[in-house]
């Protein structure tokens, strides 16, 4: 079996994401990219499979900017056999949206025929949370969303999801789309043999255009804003105050 | 931009920078008269005037460090990406490091090297470009923005583009993840308690390929870059020096094997090393011979098979658990120098708490000290300890000083990357306590004394980075770094003692506490300037390279 993992090129997680001067989006220029964390869970599950003897091959897919290379890079140092860049629009936060992103996907499947998708559950920069449920609509496949573990088993997949107030566990038959929740594994870190090895591995670069999909956004961002900041607080002198000033506040 | 950025910066560096060459040439020209009369250094007047000579390599550690710099800048320029963060490093490098040449260079805290102690002036850095960039680079504006810019950025690998291509900006990100996960949130206890680094973390460094990085394939290594070295050397240092420098005695191991080893002696101990099977420890120095190897007195007498190692050694590191050292001892009882010195590859038996030290022929005791722990230090008696004659490196006599010397260089650049890893750790705490302590109700930050500490920090730190870097890829290119690989040696050194003892002075008393991780960063920070050739070791061999060797 083959397992496809799309992946997406995102502001690190360490990095204060600031908002451009006119409020129409993020500011991406000089800062810090890197793979999506959920993604790199996805990427973690899919070579674990592979190393129980459950899939034959790992491919990892990015959309975005030429730049994206290195994210691709980065899950072919993890393991992952082989990768695919479709290189679309300038600014993935803006550019292009998460339907478009499926269809994408969509084709992609088409070509390669893998027998389980894993992504995941959403991207840290737009926190759209839709890819994964619009690619499986678009396909006519199931999805187990939120994984929090993942059996693979005679065509089937056993997940289970991180719900509200606790866990639930369903079985979907592949092929599937499967999308990742924090606690599904802990990625491992691309050790120096396997980024040297990495640089070995093929990494195929196509456009949208060669796809031929329409990706024209449907969505508007009309406002992008920082949140409000943390406004001062009061000290109190006794107990007495504080009940007051939580009286007033309309707390209690 | 702001109003803090020099005008035409790149065009004003580029000649500044000219200047200052010209002017360290002139300078070298008239101390290679007086020094070094015929082309030769005469040994008697270089120890006349250490001072002067030391002065010289001081001044040329200066000039290359802004030579790395607008090369840098000029290279991010190029590519577009010379954002504000970097053109103000560089801007405030270039300021305060040229008028450092005029005004007196910090050898060490008492210590300046001014044009007098060259035999010259400053005439020839009066030029407008110096003069330029020597009163508007390194202002409480620029480093006011500066330290902006990388409040905004806390938690980036590094402020600003190290220039670094993708793959070695990969392998920091993945060392980086990797000690903040496994090292940094131990590494202040491990010390308290004086502790060796758990074997459990060697093993997950070994599979990382720590010990293998520079070894090439075809040895079971993975063939990197000396500049891949140094990213994952500063990496692991910043979470511990210790942890930083377990790679270091692999590194030496390892070049000394493969510069001086036979065919079967490489196939033997590389990939064993690689995998970090082996974990060696470099056994050179002895009570009475630190700097002055040539001297040492430990001999080895031959039996038939067997090589006999008898003497003392001491500041031996990691003696007790490592299972390989390299002995360099007397074989020609006659020498009274260098010539009569053999390397050995001597096989130990790894020791325990209980008994550290369990083969016959060797006793050791440990050596406590303020910091550089996790490897612990030992002073060695060896009585007789039997190596085989067929682990005398290279199976030839004599030739033990010449094959260390080679070693030197690698040595060098990887202790320049610890030296920057504990500089950047100091600078991470720095920064973030600046910002939540408050003082007379404003973060400490917002105080110029302040804030230009951690400008200056971050500036010193890109320097001694571009400074590394440069003689890693002089390495890399099989070329000849002594000078530069010293050069950064001695920088990077002085650049991490300078962030720690700062980064001690923003914590206040608290930094006073051993209960801060600032406290042990300091103890860490002081020992790069002591080991692999200590300050005024290393700004012998430069001034001396400098001497010798006019200028290309």
């Amino acid at each position: 079996m083959k397992v496809l993992v799309p992946i997406k090129r995102v502001i690190d997680y360490n990095v204060k994401v600031r908002v451009k001067a006119d409020g129409s989006g993020v500011d991406l220029a000089n800062v810090k990219m890197s793979m999506n964390p959920f993604d790199e869970i996805a990427v973690e599950e899919a070579i674990r499979l592979k190393e129980a003897g459950k899939a034959e091959e790992v491919v990892v897919v990015s959309i975005g900017v030429p730049k994206a290379q290195e994210t691709l890079r980065t899950a072919l140092a993890m393991g992952a056999d082989r990768a695919i860049l479709i290189v679309a629009g300038e600014d993935v936060h803006q550019d292009i949206e998460p339907l478009a992103v499926a269809k994408i996907l969509a084709r992609v499947i088409e070509e390669e025929g893998p027998g389980l998708v894993i992504m995941g559950k959403q991207a840290i920069d737009n926190d759209m949370n839709a890819t994964g449920q619009m690619l499986a609509g678009l396909m006519g496949w199931p999805q187990a969303t939120f994984a929090s573990k993942l059996e693979v088993e005679d065509g089937k997949a056993t997940v289970t999801r991180e719900v509200d107030g606790g866990l639930q566990t369903i079985r979907v038959k592949l092929p599937a789309v499967v999308t990742t929740d924090l606690r599904l594994n802990e990625p491992r870190y691309a050790s120096l043999p396997n980024i040297m090895k990495a640089k070995r591995k093929p990494l195929d670069q196509k456009s949208v255009a060669d796809l031929g999909i329409d990706i024209a956004p449907r969505l508007e961002v009309l406002e992008t804003r920082e949140p409000e900041a943390r406004k001062a607080g009061v000290k109190v002198a006794d107990v007495h105050e504080l009940v007051e000033k939580l009286k007033e506040a309309g707390v209690i | 931009m702001t109003e803090a950025l020099v005008p035409n910066l790149i065009e004003t560096g580029r000649a500044a920078v000219a200047d200052a060459a010209n002017w360290l040439d002139a300078a070298t020209a008239g101390l290679r008269a007086a020094l070094a009369p015929e082309g030769k250094v005469d040994p008697a007047r270089l120890a006349r005037e250490q001072t002067a000579a030391h002065a010289l390599a001081w001044a040329a550690t200066v000039v290359e460090s802004l030579r790395q710099m607008q090369g840098w800048a000029e290279r991010l320029d190029e590519a577009g990406e010379l954002g504000e963060t970097e053109r103000l490093l560089y801007q405030i490098a270039l300021g305060e490091y040229l008028a450092q040449l005029g005004g007196g260079i910090p050898m060490s805290q008492g210590e300046m090297a001014r044009p007098a102690d060259l035999g010259t002036t400053a005439d020839g850095l009066d030029t407008p470009a110096i003069a330029t960039l020597a009163r508007q680079g390194n202002t409480p504006a620029a480093r006011r923005r500066l330290v902006a810019l990388m409040q905004a950025q806390e938690g980036a690998p590094t402020f600003g583009r190290t220039g670094l291509d993708e793959e070695l900006e990969m392998i920091r990100d993945q060392f980086r993840r990797f000690t903040e996960e496994k090292v940094a949130p131990h590494a202040h206890d491990w010390h308290l308690a004086d502790a060796l680094i758990p074997m459990e973390l060697v093993h997950e460094m070994a599979e990382m390929g720590v010990f293998g990085l520079t070894i090439p394939e075809e040895h079971g290594g993975f063939g990197l870059s000396k500049a891949a070295m140094c990213v994952v050397s500063e990496e692991l240092s910043r979470g511990w020096i210790g942890v930083g420098s377990l790679g270091t005695r692999s590194e030496i191991a390892a070049e000394l094997i493969l510069g001086g080893g036979t065919e079967a002696q490489k196939e033997k101990w590389l990939p064993r090393i690689a995998s970090g099977e082996i974990l060696p420890t470099a056994v050179f120095t002895e009570p009475n011979t630190g700097s002055d190897l040539g001297s040492l007195a430990t001999r080895a007498m031959r039996e038939g098979d067997t090589w006999r190692i008898t003497g003392n050694k001491t500041w031996i590191t990691h003696a007790a658990r490592a299972s390989l050292m390299t002995v360099l001892a007397r074989t020609d009882p006659e020498s009274r120098n260098w010539r009569g010195l053999s390397m050995f590859l001597a096989e130990k038996t790894p020791g325990t708490d209980a008994d550290p030290f369990p083969d016959p022929g060797i006793t050791g005791g440990e050596i406590p000290v303020l910091g550089y722990r996790g490897m612990k230090e030992y002073e060695l008696a060896f009585d007789g300890f039997p190596v085989p004659a067929e682990n005398l490196l290279g199976e030839v006599e004599g030739q033990g000083f010449k094959q260390l010397m080679r070693t030197f260089e690698s040595a060098r650049i990887q202790t320049a990357g610890r030296a920057i890893g504990v500089a950047q750790s100091a600078l991470d705490v720095a920064l973030r306590y600046a910002q939540e302590r408050k003082q007379f109700g404003q973060p400490l930050i917002a105080f110029p004394r302040v804030f230009s500490k951690l400008a200056m920090m971050a500036v010193e730190i890109m320097v001694a980075r571009q400074l590394t870097y440069f003689s890693a890829r002089e390495k890399d290119q099989g070329r000849r770094c002594d000078l530069e690989a010293g050069m950064a040696k001695l920088l990077g050194a002085r650049v991490a003692w300078a962030a720690a003892d700062n980064a001690v002075q923003i914590h206040g008393g608290n930094g006073f506490a051993t209960e801060y991780p600032v406290s042990r960063i300091l103890c860490d920070a002081r020992i790069l300037n002591i080991f692999e050739g200590a300050a005024e070791i290393q700004a012998q061999v430069i001034a001396r390279r400098l001497l010798e060797s006019p200028s290309p």
